[in-house]
């Protein structure tokens, strides 16, 4: 286990005023689901760690909110939380089963929105829904504030480009219709506690005459950024949900990945899984039925 | 590093301890307090053996910090006793259904059940699946905890 001094800062101004006195010699602690294995490993990247920052109960940093056109959620708030939220379940039910399908219920009562985007595992639940909603990030420092991207926020694998004494205090994002279509698919291990092997998020409006007006698909675990695949989008829109084409667009996605991360050991299985993934969410979201 | 001074409710009883500021809830609930019903398993939160309610809710205890505990009140297996100060009905449901072999995984098993039947008396399959779903047994092939758990819920509504 690595050792550390341990603070509880009661508010977010208190805990500015930590990060801003030990700068990279702090680590900030929210749920610590992913920390806890890091100490206990004795993680090289954390072996300069003198202080750990329990943020857990800050208050200030666990709500949801809707405002206006609007859901801000606090970088505290649990995947419990997230996942029987009547706001979110109304207006971004993906996100909910995103939730849902993050580790065990043990793990979602203590593991957070925040955490989990400070970690940027590329390997993330909850980074395809927030993505498809071109999610913003409210971080905090000392000096001020600043939004950005979520998908401009995460720069690689388990990279961000968060600074040593900054905060994320929230996460926004617009409501999408309700009427919509919405899905979330992830392929696991096993049902519980699963990484996600490969997982998509996709959300499909359509007109009154049934043609696509909206449209967005967002694979996850399978490169090193969480992204929109617009190539595949632009496919859909102005197009009437059906089995071939939503079958075409999921070979473009997986076409899209291997561009970006070129041929691997893996490829020959990650290429038909994610297009088939791809493929499967757009039939959910549609009510279109699986053949077998 | 100085130590942390924390107090905590344990099964409803007021206790403190001068902890380590990197010290696990797991290992000051075992070796500060003697509740070894407490189990460590995986140690990374994946097998549910050390699971503990805290504040009411599930969590493991290997993935919590002792500090964070400090004012918080904690249900170990050592507080799960019957009206009698015996077996719980849950125990005797998973003694009676045959749920405990090596036994590792039976702490963790009955607060998540107990956990599932305080807020829901009457759960289906699916319920009891999902409420067990953070906690591994590597023995029974889970059917008989599933069993245990619905004669549990029997039991609890004489």
């Amino acid at each position: 286990m690595i050792r550390f001094d341990y603070k509880k800062p009661a508010s977010i101004e208190a805990c500015l005023d930590l990060l801003n006195y030990y700068q990279g010699k702090a680590k900030l602690f929210a749920g610590g689901t992913d920390l806890m294995v890091e100490f206990r490993a004795e993680d090289e990247k954390l072996k300069d760690i003198e202080v750990v920052i329990d943020i857990s109960c800050i208050a200030e940093l666990k709500f949801i909110e809707s405002a206006g056109e609007y859901i801000r959620i606090g970088s505290c708030t649990t995947f419990a939380e997230i996942s029987e939220n009547p706001i979110l379940r109304k207006y971004a039910p993906f996100f909910c089963e995103a939730g849902k399908s993050v580790g065990s219920p043990q793990i979602r009562n203590t593991g957070t929105i925040g955490g989990s985007i400070g970690t940027a595992s590329p390997a993330s639940d909850p980074a395809p829904p927030l993505v498809a909603m071109d999610s913003s990030l409210t971080i905090l420092s000392s000096e001020g504030k600043r939004d950005v991207l979520l998908s401009e926020f995460i720069e690689g694998a388990y990279r961000t480009n968060i600074r040593p004494n900054e905060l994320i205090v929230s996460i926004h994002f617009k409501k999408l219709n309700p009427e919509a279509g919405f899905s979330f698919v992830k392929l696991g291990r096993r049902k519980a506690l699963a990484i996600a092997r490969m997982n998509v998020a996709v959300y499909v409006e359509t007109d009154k005459n049934g043609i696509v007006i909206d449209v967005r698909i967002v694979p996850g675990s399978c490169m090193p950024v969480t992204k929109r695949i617009t190539e595949a989008e632009h496919m859909f829109l102005g197009q009437i949900p059906d089995y071939e084409l939503h079958e075409a667009i999921g070979k473009k996605v997986s076409e899209t990945m291997v561009g970006v991360t070129g041929k691997r050991w893996s490829t020959p299985y990650k290429e038909p899984v994610i297009a088939s993934l791809v493929k499967r969410a757009l039939n959910q979201a549609t009510g279109i039925k699986e053949n077998g | 590093m100085d130590k942390i001074k924390i107090t905590m409710i344990v099964n409803k009883q007021s206790v403190e301890a001068e902890i380590e500021p990197y010290a696990r809830l797991l290992d000051v609930l075992r070796d500060d307090f003697g509740f070894t019903g407490v189990k460590e398993g995986c140690s990374i939160g994946e097998c549910g053996a050390c699971t503990v309610l805290m504040n009411g809710k599930k969590v493991n205890s290997c993935m919590v910090l002792a500090a964070q505990a400090d004012g918080c009140e904690i249900v170990t297996i050592e507080g799960i006793e019957g009206p009698d100060g015996k077996l719980h009905p849950i125990q005797e449901a998973f003694v009676e259904a045959g749920a405990v072999q090596c036994g590792f995984c039976t702490p963790g098993m009955v607060i998540s059940s107990y956990k599932l039947l305080s807020e829901n008396q009457d759960p289906s399959e699916d319920d009891i699946k999902e409420a067990i779903s953070g906690n591994l047994c590597r023995c029974t092939g889970y059917k008989q905890i599933v069993d245990a758990v619905k004669l549990a819920a029997e039991k609890m509504k004489k």
